[in-house]
């Protein structure tokens, strides 16, 4: 015999996700989920953002890791509250591991929290966590062709930013080519060209999220 | 790898619904995935019958759907199906589009022997 279902097999996660949305929602706390491969400068961004925004907003920060505390290490000294959440080789948040750290923050003193996924182009994306909305960081180095590759994360992402801008004469990156693939994925997307390490085009990305944050 | 912890979801609701519906053994799951989840198919096979082991579900054959990605044109309200997972409306050229099918994951139906 069949016995129909029709259901959607990542609810649980879905259902906590939406938990999680309105909990921020009640507190006016905007989450942003930042996804990237490993090495494309999630930290070194937040390292910076940190830095520029900390006197401006009161920040949080959920540091996703497969296995260590070093990324949560390198931003201690900005005086900022941080959880890591430890997946143990997971290759992914989820919104049950977010709603479980949640209690750590005082949510009634917080404006924004950034949470630093693990670092995959791929299982992340399908991981609602209950953010406001997800940043794609994608480096000059890894190639000009992820966002044909990738078109989950780079459909959903409300902000895309291309760090080490400053290393493209030193690759064959088209930048022109990666632009048409991205506009052909999610054509109404900002894309913000910038280099963590040597300060290029920060302004704009500090610009765009403060006025996320201001207008939550 | 997704594709584990998609597994052990769906798995989860499997022995539910096999217990509710007091069954002895689970024969077939019937599952669709929507193209953007980007499930490889051979790689599910796999987690699944990693998954199933030891449950009531253990002898159960999987059978996986994947469904093509479908948008609106919220311009000029045309629906398109795309293989190539270019997100340009082909009859106006928008870009501004509505997602109506491909990030799917639904376990459809299972099958099975009710006890008694």
């Amino acid at each position: 015999m069949e016995i129909k279902i029709m259901k959607n097999v990542l609810d649980r996660n879905k259902n906590k996700a939406n938990e999680v949305r309105s909990l921020l929602q009640e507190k006016n706390v905007l989450m942003v989920n930042m996804i990237s491969s490993p090495g494309a400068g999630k930290t070194t961004l937040l390292e910076k953002t940190l830095e520029n925004l900390k006197n401006k907003f009161r920040i949080g920060v959920i540091e996703g890791d497969i296995a260590t505390d070093r990324d949560a290490q390198r931003l201690k000294e900005h005086g900022v509250p941080i959880v890591v959440i430890n997946t143990e080789g997971g290759c992914h948040l989820d919104s049950h591991s977010i709603s479980k750290v949640l209690p750590e923050f005082n949510l009634d003193n917080i404006d924004v929290i950034f949470v630093e996924n693990v670092g995959n182009l791929v299982c992340p994306s399908h991981f609602d966590l209950g953010e406001t909305f997800k940043l794609a960081l994608v480096s000059i180095t890894e190639g000009d062709d992820k966002p044909i590759k990738y078109p989950m994360l780079f459909r959903e992402a409300k902000v895309i930013l291309l760090n080490k801008i400053d290393l493209i004469e030193y690759t064959n990156f088209n930048k022109a080519g990666f632009r048409v693939d991205l506009n052909n994925v999610n054509g109404k997307v900002p894309l913000f060209e910038i280099s963590c390490t040597k300060n290029i085009g920060m302004d704009q990305w500090y610009n765009w999220i403060s006025n996320e944050i201001s207008s939550k | 790898m997704h594709e584990l912890k998609i597994a052990e979801e769906l798995i989860g609701i499997v022995i539910q619904v096999a217990e509710t519906e007091n069954l002895k053994k689970v024969t077939k799951v019937n599952i669709q995935f929507g193209k953007m989840i980007m499930i490889v198919p051979d790689v599910f096979h796999f987690v699944f019958d990693c998954a199933v082991k030891g449950t009531i579900a253990r002898k159960a054959k999987l059978h996986l759907e994947i469904l093509p990605v479908k948008f609106a044109c919220n311009k000029c309200k045309e629906e398109t199906q795309i293989d190539d997972l270019i997100f340009v409306c082909p009859y106006c050229g928008s870009n501004d589009l509505e997602l109506i099918q491909g990030r799917e994951t639904i376990i459809e139906s299972i099958e099975g022997e009710k006890n008694g």
